[in-house]
């Protein structure tokens, strides 16, 4: 017997994506808010139903290919919030470039969507399914603006080569259902802990599935799409690839390498330190020499990959819940950096080069104050909650003996305070170039400084969310 | 004996159309012999007993998408020259990445592990119907892969249509308003002048 | 002399390795590159049809299933992109890509 009841915020997504298809066929470009109200109560909606079935305890249906468990459903809520952040960051800029069309809303919530099935996943199929949907509708999304090369040429880059990777992972996942005859996450732990199991074969598979899983976090040397979707991409395109995805990518690392090849740990352990330590070294140092600022929230992102690897690459339970506490920590930065950009862009302007955070304090003092307090978060600075995460996952790989590593780590964060804190220097000491006033909607506004401030807040009180994420995990 | 025959007959023919793919000159060429290599495929999955699938391949993934590659190529009207450019730079980094792949795999499938599995098992009964197996778990099982991969093709759709329908109200675009040409009746094309008698 | 599973196996090894080869080879040229991304699951589908013969269940040809399904969708979205490259830029090869580099 299916329990429908368990997949309720997956059902409700899909019915609320056909009722925004249908409604924005139908109406006139000055109507086109209407769009973008229904998929924020879509967003709404979707949260009720999640709180309303959420359960307290792991529970399957549609044959073990759908689990609903507490950890699922916190990622899902904290997907709703960032998506709902990201299209009310967007409609400004969507409307003053021209962009402003229902298709950006309807393509965000099938990636809502494939995020919301991999999150819930259970087996390799449906696993790969959520993927897919997710990729295919940001594939589309990049290449949104279809007047401008630069956009389709990095949406060509990012759809090849995540073709490439996905192609990979679906070689990894067949040499593993020939292995363990089951494509099921629990019994395909079950079959890999077998004594006298194919272990060698079970590494070749593995070895291609953490090719797709580095793909999908974008770390060394699999990260050849990220600086370049940052930058092609129109910023709000760059902010919805940069922030939600994360989710499903720390998703589907969890739930396939911990869940599903949890026995094959001594092996992706090694695999994920070359990843890692490439990650860090590479991301920072580019970094440091990009002008322009999308382009350095790219470089930068594949060194937090590096950190949020470092949780996995302990693999205990605390290794996982740091991974969790950093990837969120993570995401809410990455919005509200991109969310900074939307606020200093205007029409036909793009405020993504460095040079245009210069002498944002006489411009805004409070905004500058806002940005201060992401690049001090993203850096690494107590008492906010980018420190936090930085520590946890520092700690669970001092536990697991990997000291060098933790010491790699502090170097790479100490490397990168040097970039984050130059746009510091500039908004505070450099003469600005424009003096004048930032235009910004107020719902912007206000939804930027709470971002900000929720850095602050959660870095004031680090172990209510750090507790959130080791109780859903169970 | 026969089956020895046939799998090696079709296998090879795949191997050389799959070369073909990535050696032509010519993207119709490669088009092309991708569509053979697919009919070799469904050949070689019908003597695996894939019946629903070897069919699928033909019908649908020959029939309608590969279609779609060949109209793509012949609408862009690419330059075949340019594109072969850097293919002799880059041909000996790609046979050796080929030749790394297929000794890792072949090592691990076939010296690692013969005799330890990979055995054939018996062919099916006559009776046997591989479309109502499958159809018996596609709708019950997986029904929920199956919702998924139904959203899926919607986004498709979705994201085709954004991508490439150009609007038809750009200026200096001309289009036809077939409703319009219907209802038109003849005084609204031609205006009957009176015209008088002009002098010189 | 009989044909094993295993001789399907090492088939899709080569197939799978031949479209590699092709995405090296053929790194500049955007629709070579997508028919060998068709290649590469070919490969994947091999597999796992002779993996579901070999174990004697169905799952593997419902994963091929959903392959096949993927895939379309998935051309259909990697051709409408070529499309609008080529519009922008009246060229697919990716040597003229590079305005975004660094």
């Amino acid at each position: 017997m299916i329990d429908y009841a368990l997949a309720a915020p997956e059902i409700f997504m899909t019915a609320a994506i056909c009722v925004v298809l249908i409604v924005d066929v139908f109406l006139r470009q000055e109507k086109r808010w209407i769009t973008y109200t229904l998929s924020m109560f879509a967003l709404v909606g979707a949260a009720v139903v999640s709180l309303l079935f959420g359960t307290d305890s792991v529970a399957t249906t549609f044959s073990g290919s759908y689990v609903a468990d507490p950890a699922g459903n916190a990622l899902k809520l904290f997907a709703y919030v960032i998506v709902a952040l990201v299209f009310l960051y967007s409609r400004d800029y969507l409307e003053r470039n021209g962009l402003y069309k229902g298709e950006f809303f309807v393509l965000g919530l099938f990636g809502l969507l494939g995020l919301m099935i991999l999150v819930s996943g259970n087996n390799l199929l449906v696993l790969y399914l959520g993927l897919e949907l997710q990729a295919l509708s940001l594939y589309a999304l990049v290449a949104f603006n279809r007047d401008s090369a630069a956009a389709a040429e990095s949406a060509m880059k990012y759809f090849v080569l995540g073709s490439i990777a996905s192609g990979m992972l679906l070689y990894g996942i067949s040499i593993l259902y020939g292995i363990a005859g089951t494509i099921e996450l629990g019994p395909l732990a079950a079959a890999l802990t077998e004594p006298g199991g194919l272990t060698v074969p079970a590494i070749v598979g593995l070895a291609f599935v953490i090719v797709g899983v580095a793909f999908k976090f974008g770390a060394v040397p699999f990260h050849m799409w990220i600086p370049d979707v940052y930058q092609g991409a129109p910023t709000p395109i760059a902010l919805y690839v940069g922030s939600a995805p994360k989710i499903a990518a720390f998703a589907l690392a969890w739930r396939v390498l911990v869940e599903g090849l949890g026995p094959l740990h001594v092996d992706w352990q090694g695999m994920l330190v070359i990843l890692c330590v490439l990650s860090l070294v590479l991301g920072n140092f580019l970094a440091i020499v990009q002008t322009n600022f999308k382009r350095m929230l790219g470089y930068s992102t594949i060194s937090h990959v590096g950190f949020i690897l470092m949780g996995f690459i302990a693999g205990t339970e605390n290794g996982v819940r740091d991974a969790m506490f950093y990837t969120i920590v993570y995401v809410l930065m990455a919005t509200a950096a991109f969310g900074m950009i939307i606020l200093l862009s205007r029409r036909g302007f793009e405020a993504e080069s460095l040079d245009d955070f210069k002498g944002l304090n006489q411009r805004s003092p409070w905004f500058a104050f806002v940005m201060l307090l992401i690049m001090f978060s993203m850096t690494g600075v107590p008492p906010l909650v980018g420190f936090y995460a930085k520590l946890v996952v520092l700690q669970s790989v001092i536990e697991a003996g990997l000291v060098w590593l933790a010491a790699l780590g502090v170097v790479a964060a100490v490397v990168g305070a040097f970039y984050y804190l130059r746009i510091v220097w500039y908004m505070y000491f450099a003469e600005a170039k424009d003096s004048s006033p930032l235009v910004a909607a107020t719902d912007l506004r206000t939804a930027i400084s709470v971002n900000g401030l929720s850095l602050l807040a959660l870095g004031l009180f680090p172990g209510y969310l750090l507790n959130l994420c080791a109780s859903v995990l169970g | 004996m026969v089956t020895t025959v046939l799998f090696y007959a079709f296998a090879a023919i795949l191997l050389v159309a799959a070369l073909g793919v990535i050696t032509a000159r010519n993207p119709v060429h490669s088009v092309l012999f991708l569509v053979f290599a697919f009919l070799q495929s469904a050949v070689l999955w019908l003597l695996l007993e894939a019946e629903f699938l070897a069919i699928t391949l033909v019908v649908v993934y020959v029939g309608a998408v590969m279609v779609l590659f060949l109209f793509v190529v012949m609408m862009l009207n690419i330059n075949v020259e340019e594109l072969r450019s850097g293919f002799t730079r880059y041909l000996p980094l790609g046979i050796g990445v080929a030749l790394v792949v297929v000794i890792e795999i072949a090592n691990v499938i076939w010296f690692r592990s013969e005799g330890q599995a990979f055995v054939t098992p018996t062919p099916h009964a006559a009776d046997y119907s591989n479309t109502k197996e499958l159809g018996g778990v596609l709708y019950t099982e997986h029904v929920f892969a199956l919702e998924i991969a139904a959203m899926l093709l919607l986004l498709a759709i979705v994201a085709a249509i954004t991508l490439t329908m150009r609007t038809r109200h750009r200026p200096g675009l001309k289009v036809q308003d077939v409703p319009a040409q219907v209802a038109v009746r003849a005084e609204d094309r031609i205006r009957v002048v009176k015209v008088g008698p002009v002098k010189e | 002399m009989t044909v094993t599973i295993a001789h399907y196996l090492v088939l899709a090894a080569i197939l799978f390795s031949i479209a590699v080869a092709g995405i090296f080879i053929n790194r500049k040229n955007m629709l070579l590159l997508l028919m060998c991304i068709e290649l590469m699951l070919l490969a994947v589908n091999f597999n796992f049809i002779a993996f579901s013969r070999m174990l004697g269940d169905t799952l593997g040809q419902i994963f091929v299933f959903f392959i096949l399904t993927v895939a379309a969708a998935e051309a259909a979205i990697g051709l409408a992109i070529l499309v609008v490259l080529f519009r922008n830029r009246r060229s697919i090869n990716v040597d003229a890509l590079d305005s975004l580099k660094g």
